[in-house]
């Protein structure tokens, strides 16, 4: 009884930090989500792209430079990693997952090369976290009403972007290209574009990740990957995937759930190290169930590869 | 109107396995001209459907639409001025998305895509109206993702998808040939009546000799890449099965077996 009371404490004290957490990493869920479901281009590139958003924003910090123009600029950067991924993959026929991490692999090097060394410090540096009104800077609420509020304005713009005649053209390409392309639309472009947004988002969060912790590593982006995939799925199962404002909300959704679950684990005394692990057999377990439910036997011989 | 002028497409070239797809076709569509294009396979139907749609790159030659060389255009820019139906109901569709979103997509071939909304109520309503004159009741589906559609149905929607909008040139390519024999006949007649009513440039291939002889103004015979008969007028009104099947080099009774 004891025990429990304990975990139940520590627990719901650590809700506000994880919240806080939960919210600016949605960002990059919501970067896997798109290239994944929306533009059927399983993408690998927010491993790089959310510390290269980190390391970019932590210089331009410790340059002096103010918060939202950090943002901004990372924001910039991603988009560009985003976009070297799709035209490696559309230019060169290499497959999307490679071209992912040919460009994650490659971001880990420029990563360096920008902050110069593998962890900057920013603490006490200003953030958009400060501008939060009614309440003390520095506090988990600030960052809940940053984070929350970029993420909602996000939300909005992009369901309604989906819903308009370029954004329609955009969700055909991940549809069925070949017939986007008969339609007149030039895939090329919504793929760069797409992957493009995609990463820009996962760049916006490591920037949002080091305004709000204080410092910037290069190894920030390790794991982030399969993080995102588990509280996509997780999202997804909440609410559905059917319509665009259901695979829009996942993420969001998503994310705050897991990153609350992981937060039990740790409180329950879940050594840290073996997080990966759970993680990794969490979204194998989601990716095999239908697959498990479907049939009893073998599986079929030529079975379209999960993603 | 369309004309090709002297296509040529070679495959492996330079290998073991070369393969002339296209050696040397020359065509002519006139406005409004119903062109049923037969052959064997292998004969080059497709490849020259693909070689319109810009979705093959010739190696020589020149297409020409309305009079325009659109011979350097990738697919999505010939797409202005082209449709196109598969034979494989899922290529014309996007599965993933509604009914009506389809019908969006194809509204919007020819035309910019803005930042507007794009399923509004005046575009629904004439969605709606469009799809009821298939009488398949997919207007009162609009909301309905294609997958959930049968082949027939799907590929009734490719068809009114393609026909809106008036293309000047209309490609279909053996678009009944994987359904059931009512479905086909559904399909076929909407395709007609379609292309009749709109006065559509159309280019059809197909298997089924008999629809070769019911449709149509003339019929195009294409044999190793090369135009082999043309069949047009007078003498297109008085063609039957058995005629189009002697002119077929290698005689085989599964061609007649199949119409």
């Amino acid at each position: 009884m004891d025990f429990i009371q304990t975990v139940f404490t520590s627990f719901v004290s650590l809700i506000p930090v994880t919240l806080a957490q939960s919210l600016i990493l949605a960002f990059v869920v919501l970067g896997i989500m798109i290239p994944f479901r929306t533009l059927n281009f399983p993408d690998l590139t927010s491993e790089g792209a959310f510390p290269l958003g980190g390391c970019v924003c932590g210089v331009l910090l410790a340059a002096g430079a103010s918060p939202l123009t950090a943002l901004a600029v990372a924001l910039i950067a991603g988009f560009l990693a985003g976009c070297c991924t799709a035209f490696i993959h559309l230019r060169f026929r290499i497959h999307t997952l490679l071209a992912g991490i040919l460009m994650m692999t490659m971001l880990y090097s420029i990563n360096l090369r920008i902050m110069g060394k593998s962890n900057l410090s920013v603490f006490g540096a200003p953030t958009v976290f400060d501008w939060a009104p009614f309440v003390q800077p520095g506090f988990p609420a600030a960052k809940i009403i940053v984070a929350g509020l970029i993420g909602a304005i996000v939300f909005i713009l992009l369901n309604m972007f989906f819903k308009t005649e370029k954004g329609t053209a955009i969700r055909a390409v991940g549809a069925n290209p070949d017939m986007a392309e008969a339609q007149g639309i030039n895939v090329w472009v919504a793929t760069i574009g797409g992957v493009g947004l995609a990463s820009a988002f996962s760049a916006t969060s490591g920037a949002l990740m080091v305004q709000s912790q204080g410092f910037a590593d290069v190894n920030m982006g390790l794991g982030i990957l399969i993080n995102g995939l588990a509280a996509l799925m997780i999202g997804e199962a909440i609410v559905g995937k059917q319509t665009v404002l259901r695979q829009l909300a996942a993420p969001f959704v998503g994310a705050v759930v897991y990153y609350q679950l992981v937060s039990f684990c740790l409180a329950a005394g879940m050594p840290p190290p073996d997080l990966k692990l759970a993680t990794g057999l969490f979204v194998l377990a989601m990716l095999a169930l239908p697959s498990l439910r479907r049939s009893r036997g073998p599986a079929q011989a030529r079975e379209t590869v999960r993603e | 109107m369309l004309e090709i002028r002297s296509a040529r497409k070679v495959f492996y070239k330079g290998q073991a396995d070369e393969k002339v797809a296209l050696d040397g076709l020359s065509l002519k569509l006139a406005t409004g001209e119903f062109g049923v294009v037969i052959g064997s396979n292998g004969a080059g139907k497709s490849s020259m459907l693909n070689a319109i749609s810009g979705a093959l790159v010739l190696d020589s030659g020149q297409i020409l639409i309305n009079g325009d060389d659109v011979t350097g255009m990738p697919v999505h820019k010939r797409a202005i001025r082209l449709a196109r139906v598969f034979q494989d109901p899922m290529k014309g569709t996007a599965a993933s998305m509604t009914v009506a979103e389809n019908m969006l997509l194809a509204d919007l071939r020819s035309k910019k895509r803005t930042l507007r909304q794009g399923l509004n109520a005046s575009r629904l309503a004439a969605y709606k109206e469009r799809l009821a004159l298939l009488g398949l009741g997919l207007e009162n589906r609009l909301d309905t993702r294609v997958e959930l559609l049968s082949g027939g149905q799907r590929q009734s929607l490719s068809l009114i998808m393609a026909v809106g909008g008036s293309p000047d040139l209309l490609l279909l390519d053996e678009h009944t040939a994987a359904l059931d024999p009512r479905t086909a006949d559904i399909v076929m007649q909407a395709t007609v009546r379609a292309v009749d009513a709109l006065k559509l440039t159309t280019l059809m291939v197909t298997h089924n000799m008999q629809h070769a002889v019911d449709f149509g103004h003339s019929v195009i015979m294409l044999d190793a890449g090369k135009l082999r008969l043309e069949i047009s007028g007078e003498e297109k009104a008085k063609v039957t099965v058995v005629d189009l099947i002697g002119h077929f080099s290698v005689k085989t009774d599964r061609m007649l077996l199949a119409s």
